[in-house]
């Protein structure tokens, strides 16, 4: 067995602490070569914050430019098992990609558009319960009372447990034996449910444990948000006679919004995005509990398609995009930001 | 002086009293509260009491919090039988350096962003924005080949180079975000006293934020600490591997090691969950900075 | 100065050939073993590597054989494969597909070795792998504290069944998810996955109707086994008592005689009553693999190696501690294992057991029948619907995989 002896902690710190050296001289040289180029060359009067991000610019092109180029030339190629050395790389192969995509099943028997619909249902009902849940809780605690603080810290459990424990135990409660949500409905006299077997309910599940942990993540932001509305607005709104409602509705809501949009949107595109929950909830692989992004990783990686699916990405990629910028422009939310 | 003012003006937006809230009312809003406390807190509580079920015994239906002869073999067992310790410092290394790299490369980019309009710089703001939108699953492959051709596969620096600049868009929105807040006032009047651009940097604008970096820091840490895609793509031998994979290896695919991973699990998120807490102050000021006016 | 010369050339030569004589040979191999037959891996590296000490072994654990596939088919792609590779045969289909293994007709005496095994590996006309293992049979093992005999045949089989499941115990476990439980009794109803060919899915046959009928009856009608189970839930069932029969693999016996001891019994797969026919589990093994390039020095050395691991006393030696039935001839005579009343078992289950296929086309009869059994199994489709979706769904795999 390996352990963690003196030998491998030296070793860490050799080969990490070696490479923060290079990382550094890399970055040195770098800038020296901006400033000269710009600062000397084009005299340009932006010399000092392209230098500034060089290094992160570098690193983006590493990390985010070049696997997006390779994937993208990917997409027009054939490459899967069978042809995994030498494959076509065309125009006409990338065509037949790309059409294969809307035209044939993805997997074995899922198609695509079946599939956007489930991961936007996915993203809608998470999202939605999110929302709720959050806004209700945080509700509740946006006052003074006792236990506050022990309330808050308890219910942003499911935010702190790290998300891969929790979704792995979560996938054991489902177990139709010994997982508790089973125990406890027989308990109740209910029938035991199926969670890994039946399509509907496994899909079920994974909302179920992602609606668990993400209600947190809400309820703190908007909890924050709340906490900014000046009083002083409630107390001339009572005064003037509106009710609770009136002023949940055109004072509280309004000044959350540019707390709640960013949220809404992050919370759709990680929903949207999110790999963990429904791949590892789905215990028996069933096609049915497939969103866009884990059919994605299927097709590459148990199907062994890796010019398809490339282009299945960049057609996933599109489509979280619309969806992102039309939220985006209709509630003219992140206004301020580019200031 | 700036730090006064945030304060006061915080003090300001206190919680609102519960005006006149019938005693009733209040019970009602005590009971909602505890039960969705239980429902946050009772997985986790399971996660434990499984991690307390003597060996034999680790499949059953029992619901008991702490189970009969309950026992520390587990623990013992993932300390001393699996790479545990192993799995932590590996992930305690790559995640620090991480840290450390993504918010030394955050800071003076989010400080660009902020303090000039260069050519590119709407684009550029844009583009961070849509790099989180993109699935990591598309960019495992790529990654991977490009990490082989440099020999960075079953490495500490492969791993912690990857994190560290992805974590960069996020970092630099939120920084940006916040340098925004501090008015360019204060660096106009150290130049006046003779600092250089680069000066006031150093100097003002960073001490100003360090309850930013401390975030920018903290969110860095905690997304390479959680991870499992691109560890499972970039370490393939088991004494590489970090925590998130360590433990997928317990409980991911046929034969679940209940006990194991339970115990591993309480071991990896008590501290984290520590921290989590503790820190969660900073972390919501850290999500609506920018949005609270003062 | 010649003298001078000469002298200096012959050190070099010298040098040169202790050099090559002692050339360290680093070999990197890749398993998919686990627990007691992971720890049988390295000590046989141990003690290979003690015997030649200019040969070094990396062995690398895999943590299951999903896992060994897509990390090799990676790592073939970037360039950073490994030398060998012991793992299952159903591997060689996408590993010869993607051509990243090589064939082992020319690199080996392959005449010591059990013919069935062979064919298990038998692709294209070649073969793609060195056998070290034979079986990976489904066999019925049952507790003989609780059922003194095994039932011959699924008629005596569900009346004992009926008599032994109450009270949460039960007459029969398996794992109700995998579609490698289903293929035995497939093949007792007289049903094969593919036609004669060896490529095109014949999954919407009756022979197919009349298994799932049968599995779905044994859970519904007969109620012998429990409403869901998966691997571990029959196992664990099974090692506590509380089921008194199991359909389970070669590779589960030891944990199982740890168990139950001299209470473990072994025997076939009841007959099927409707037809008469034994059930057919598929048999394959445990192989090494040459990764494609693999040349000089480190074919050498891996032959020796493999060479020790088929050396009678190895495969006796694997015989004892995991059970397994060896896949040298010489090894399947020793009485060692037609004495051993578990082995024999074993081996009986095995002579009635078909090679399975290990053609590319055979991952995509796997995933589709996956999912329709499941839902047979949930009694949320009848088995007609069902096959006509297994053979869709094993269609469209395979065409894309062109």
């Amino acid at each position: 067995m390996e352990a963690l002896t003196a030998e491998v902690v030296v070793n860490t710190l050799k080969e990490l602490g070696s490479m923060v050296l290079y990382i550094i001289l890399g970055a040195v040289i770098l800038e020296i070569l901006v400033y000269l180029v710009l600062g000397k060359i084009f005299k340009s009067k932006y010399t000092l914050p392209y230098m500034l991000m060089i290094a992160a610019i570098f690193g983006i092109s590493m990390l985010v430019i070049y696997p997006i180029g390779y994937e993208v030339r990917l997409a027009f190629t054939n490459m899967s098992l069978r042809h995994f050395r030498t494959y076509t790389l065309s125009w006409a192969q990338g065509l037949k990609n790309f059409g294969l995509i809307f035209s044939e099943p993805v997997l074995k028997q899922i198609r695509f558009f079946p599939l956007l619909f489930r991961t936007l249902l996915w993203t809608a009902v998470n999202v939605v319960f999110h929302l709720a849940g959050g806004l209700g809780l945080a509700l509740l605690l946006n006052r003074q009372m006792r236990g506050r603080g022990i309330y808050r810290t308890l219910l942003v459990f499911p935010w702190a447990v790290p998300q891969i424990i929790a979704v792995l135990a979560w996938k054991g409660e489902f177990h139709y034996e010994y997982g508790f949500v089973n125990v406890m409905l027989k308990s109740i006299g209910m029938q035991p449910i199926q969670w890994m077997v039946s399509p509907f309910w496994n899909f079920a599940a994974a909302c179920i444990t992602n609606i668990w942990l993400g209600i947190p993540f809400m309820m703190v932001i908007i909890l924050g948000g709340l906490q900014s509305v000046p009083l002083e607005f409630y107390d001339a709104a009572e005064i003037d006679g509106a009710s609770r409602w009136q002023q949940f509705r055109n004072i509280t809501l309004p000044l959350l919004k540019p707390v709640l949009t960013p949220a809404i949107v992050l919370g759709i595109i990680w929903t949207f995005n999110n790999f963990n929950v429904p791949y590892m909830i789905n215990a028996n692989e069933l096609e049915t509990t497939d969103i866009l992004v884990t059919a994605l990783f299927r097709a590459a990686f148990e199907y062994h398609r890796y010019g398809f699916s490339a282009a299945f990405a960049m057609v996933i990629f599109i489509v979280l995009f619309i969806i992102a910028s039309v939220y985006i422009r209709t509630t003219h939310g992140l206004k301020g930001a580019y200031e | 002086m700036k730090n006064k003012t945030k304060q006061s003006n915080i003090s300001r937006f206190f919680i609102s009293p519960s005006r006149g809230d019938s005693p009733f009312k209040r019970m009602v809003i005590h009971l909602t509260l505890i039960v969705a406390c239980v429902i946050a807190v009772y997985p986790v509580l399971r996660i434990i009491s499984v991690s307390l079920r003597p060996g034999d015994r680790l499949l059953s239906t029992s619901l008991a919090i702490i189970p009969k002869d309950a026992s520390l073999f587990s623990y013992y067992r993932i300390i001393f039988e699996k790479p545990f310790l192993l799995w932590l410092w590996n992930s305690l290394a790559i995640t620090i350096t991480t840290a450390l790299i993504g918010l030394i490369l955050a800071s003076t980019s989010a400080y660009a962003f902020s303090r000039w309009k260069f050519p590119g710089r709407g684009p550029g703001l844009f583009f961070l924005l849509t790099t989180q939108m993109i699935p990591a699953a598309m960019l495992v492959v790529p990654i991977y080949i490009l990490a082989v051709k440099f020999q960075l596969i079953n490495s500490y620096r492969g791993l912690a180079l990857a994190y560290s600049v992805s974590s960069v868009p996020f970092s630099i929105w939120i920084l940006k975000g916040y340098y925004d807040t501090i008015p360019r006032e204060l660096e106009e009047a150290a130049k006046i006293d003779g600092a250089s651009q680069m000066g006031t940097f150093f100097r003002i604008i960073l001490p100003l934020s360090t309850p930013a970096l401390a975030i920018v820091f903290l969110f860095n840490f905690m997304m390479a600490w959680n991870d499992w895609i691109m560890a499972r793509i970039m370490l393939q031998r088991e004494n590489m591997f970090t925590w998130p994979l360590g433990i997928w290896t317990l409980a991911g695919q046929f034969r679940v090691e209940w006990g194991a991973f339970t115990a591993a699990s309480i071991l990896v998120a008590i501290p984290v969950m520590a921290l989590f807490l503790y820190s969660s102050k900073w972390l919501i000021s850290g999500l609506t900075l920018g949005s609270v006016k003062g | 100065m010649k003298k001078f010369l000469t002298v200096l050339l012959v050190l070099v030569m010298l040098v040169g050939i202790v050099s090559i004589a002692s050339a360290e040979v680093n070999l990197i191999l890749w398993t998919k073993e686990g627990e007691e037959a992971l720890d049988w891996n390295k000590s046989l590296v141990e003690e290979f590597m003690k015997a030649n000490p200019n040969i070094t072994i990396e062995l690398v654990k895999k943590t299951d054989v999903e896992v060994l596939r897509e990390d090799f088919l990676t790592a073939s792609l970037a360039g950073a494969a490994p030398d060998i590779l012991w793992t299952v045969s159903d591997h060689a289909g996408p590993f010869v597909a993607a051509d990243i293994v090589e064939a082992v007709d020319n690199l080996f005496d392959l005449n010591i070795y059990v013919d069935s095994a062979m064919d298990a590996v038998k692709l294209e006309g070649k073969y793609w792998g060195i056998p070290i293992s034979n079986g990976n049979q489904l066999m019925l093992l049952y507790n003989k504290k609780l059922i003194a005999e095994a039932p011959k045949d699924t008629d005596e089989l569900f009346a004992v069944g009926k008599k032994l499941t109450t009270g949460g115990n039960y007459a029969l476990v398996w794992n109700q998810t995998e579609p490698f439980w289903l293929v035995p009794w497939l093949g007792g109803f007289k049903g094969k996955v593919f036609a004669e060919d060896g490529v095109t899915p014949t999954l919407n046959t009756p022979e197919m109707i009349a298994t799932l009928k049968f599995l779905h009856d044994m859970k519904f009608d007969a109620k012998i086994v429990p409403l869901e189970c998966d691997y571990d839930g029959a196992d664990t069932l099974f090692k506590e008592g509380k089921a008194a029969m199991i359909i389970n693999g070669d590779w589960s016996i030891s944990g199982y005689v740890s168990a139950l001891g001299d209470d473990l019994g072994v025997a076939r797969i009841p007959k099927v009553s409707a037809t008469g026919e034994w059930p057919k589990p598929y048999t394959s093994g445990v192989y090494f693999m040459f990764v494609k390039g693999i040349s000089g020095d480190k074919l050498k050395a891996a032959q020796d190696f493999i060479a020790f691991v088929s050396s009678k006393e190895k495969q006796i030696e694997m015989v004892k501690l995991l059970n397994r039935l060896p896949a040298v001839k010489e090894a399947l005579e020793d009485p060692l294992i037609t004495e051993d009343p578990i082995l024999k078992g074993s081996a009986d289950q095995m002579v009635v057991g078909t090679p399975m296929p290990t053609v590319l086309e055979m991952r995509c009869n796997w995933d589709s029948m996956k999912p329709e059994m499941l839902a047979v199994l949930a009694d949320t489709k009848s088995p007609e619907d069902a096959v006509k979706l297994m053979q869709s769904s094993a269609e469209s795999c395979i065409k894309s995989l062109e």
